[in-house]
């Protein structure tokens, strides 16, 4: 009997028998926490193990990613805290310059292929992109991780997802995202290692194969995985890591709890409607909704190609007058590709406000929360009640939300 | 384990009933959580509960906030163990992690009734109750091993005496 992708990687990350179900020791090639939950683990390690070394300081780090540069005085003393910490024991600290944690992870190699990283974040499993076993935890696993460089880990089943179909050309990879997530609802991959085939999924970029490993979280799933990718791709994330782009694959007789098949022949883009990020819609299917504003970035939409695609829409045009659009980077690499390529001009001249990198517009904290009875259109990842202040949230691609801030109504960018 | 007396509830018993969100950043003295364990669920738990009572509940069991309170409220009431049809996934691990025995078994759920008295062994994966003796998936030693020391911070500290590290 073969094994999964999950199951590859935990194979190579403990002596122990592994197979769906089982609860294994699984060693960690990386451990972090943020700005969030961060605090929290230095008050555990500190009250529990004092003065006594992390298990190995190369392999932790904090990153700071919620509230950059701080904005309250909570945050300012807990991101100092953590600062204090890392410096006595003598591990590094991706500061609030830097951007979203696990893309500055993915960035500086530190999520290789095959490799195990847990933090602080509920999108940890983002890595799955890039082929990593990446998993969010409470800051009672992480201050255990960071002392013993290990975590306790229930094998998850896997479900096999194949996407077929030719989708219409505006058709984003938010749009299959916000599709995938629609089909698959929060219980038919929940608790499970989604792997994704197919050739709309092959075809993806790095930022594309974000988009939809980001998501994974909204399905209820532990994390996905695209082992079928296109020579740029290894490329690309080769030139990241230094090291060969070893994607594990699942062997042939592999168990899986479930196939599903997705067909997106045809469609174009999709959009969330508030408050489930599963209420998903054909632009063309809505009613006409007024917006108040709009927001780009985010850990599933952030990346320079998500941002290039809102220029291209927004150049040479203005953003409705009443409206506000707030782009964030989602790192300080993203912000340096978009001065140099020329897209932040872009950007600026159409009326956006370009924040500096991080979380800000998606979690609560940083750049604009809605207020009672605005409309917001966005990229981010959840629409949930409360999610980003008292408004009502759309989800959907950066094309989508550009679009919509210059006709002050949701719109996909070929109504332009 | 010695016997305990049984608490029985629903389905998607969620965390905020279980320990309610408003206490979440005031409390942390285990003897005050313990006084709000099952609040907004069941006022008279807290007051009533003995130490070795065990609660029994249908699906999805601590679904909601990830918030680790939900679990320790529970384990310094002095539950003895919480068996249930499933868990969600966040709490199943704070469970574990707080030292909270955690038992899957829908027979035994639909069997056990409300203020019996019902034996958990571990070890064997049997739960003993009046209509009968119902088998589970028993724990890995590893998982057993962390319940055994009183949770995962007691875990770890005997982990590095053992391991030297």
């Amino acid at each position: 009997m073969g094994y999964t992708i999950i199951e590859k990687i935990i194979r190579g990350h403990t002596d122990e028998e592994v197979r769906a179900g089982e609860i294994v020791w699984l060693d960690l090639d990386v451990r972090s926490a943020r700005d969030f939950g961060g605090p929290n683990v230095v008050k555990n390690f500190c009250r529990e193990f004092g003065d006594t070394p992390v298990s190995d300081r190369s392999k932790t780090f904090f990153t700071f990613d919620l509230c950059v540069p701080a904005c309250t005085l909570q945050y300012a003393d807990n991101q100092q805290v953590c600062r204090d910490f890392a410096r006595a024991k003598g591990f590094k600290v991706f500061d609030v310059d830097e951007g979203i944690g696990s893309h500055v992870l993915i960035e500086r190699g530190l999520a290789a292929s095959g490799s195990t990283v847990v933090g602080t974040d509920s999108h940890m499993n983002i890595l799955g992109a890039v082929g990593c076993f990446g998993q969010g935890m409470g800051d009672v696993d992480i201050t255990f991780a960071f002392k013993t460089g290990k975590i306790w880990f229930q094998v998850p089943e896997s479900l096999k997802v194949f996407v077929r179909g030719e989708p219409s050309s505006g058709f984003s990879a938010k749009d299959l995202t916000l599709y995938i997530v629609k089909q698959l609802g929060t219980k038919k991959a929940a608790l499970k290692s989604v792997e994704f085939y197919g050739e709309a999924v092959r075809k993806l970029s790095i930022s594309g194969r974000i988009t939809l490993c980001s998501m994974v979280t909204e399905m209820a799933g532990i994390i996905g995985f695209i082992p079928e990718f296109k020579d740029s791709v290894a490329s690309e994330i080769k030139s990241l890591s230094g090291e060969e782009f070893n994607h594990p694959y699942a062997d042939k007789d592999a168990v899986y709890s479930d196939a599903i098949t997705i067909d997106i022949d045809g469609l174009g883009p999709q959009v969330a409607a508030p408050f489930l990020p599963t209420n998903v819609k054909d632009v063309g299917d809505l009613e006409e909704v007024k917006i108040d504003s709009g927001f780009i970035g985010c850990c599933t939409n952030g990346r320079f190609e998500d941002l290039k695609a809102a220029a291209r829409v927004l150049k040479g045009k203005k953003v409705k007058d009443g409206v506000m659009l707030k782009i964030v980077p989602a790192t300080r690499k993203v912000y340096k590709q978009l001065l140099e390529k020329g897209t932040l001009k872009d950007l600026f001249e159409s009326g956006a406000i370009i924040s500096n990198p991080g979380c800000g517009g998606c979690a609560q904290g940083h750049i604009g929360l809605t207020g009672k009875g605005e409309v917001q259109i966005s990229t981010g990842n959840r629409n949930f009640e409360g999610k980003q202040g008292k408004g009502q949230n759309y989800l959907a691609s950066p094309a989508v939300v550009a679009a919509s801030c210059i006709l002050g109504h949701i719109a996909g960018p070929e109504d332009i | 384990m010695n016997k305990g007396k049984v608490w029985k509830y629903g389905d998607n018993v969620n965390t905020d009933v279980i320990f309610p969100g408003k206490y979440t950043y005031v409390l942390m003295e285990p003897e005050e959580m313990a006084k709000h364990a099952l609040e907004d669920l069941d006022p008279g738990f807290a007051a009533q509960v003995k130490a070795g009572d065990i609660i029994v509940a249908g699906r999805n069991f601590g679904c909601g906030s990830s918030r680790e309170q939900a679990a320790s409220c529970l384990k310094y009431a002095g539950v003895q163990a919480v068996i249930a049809v499933s868990f969600a996934r966040i709490f199943f691990r704070n469970a574990i992690n707080q030292g909270l025995p955690v038992v899957q078994s829908e027979k035994a759920v639909r069997n056990i009734s409300a203020g019996e008295e019902v034996e958990v062994d571990f070890e064997s994966g049997q739960i003993k109750a009046e209509k009968g003796t119902f088998k589970f998936h028993a724990l890995p030693d590893s998982v057993l091993n962390i319940l055994q020391a009183g949770g995962l911070i007691e875990y770890t500290k005997l982990f590095i005496k053992n391991d030297g590290t």
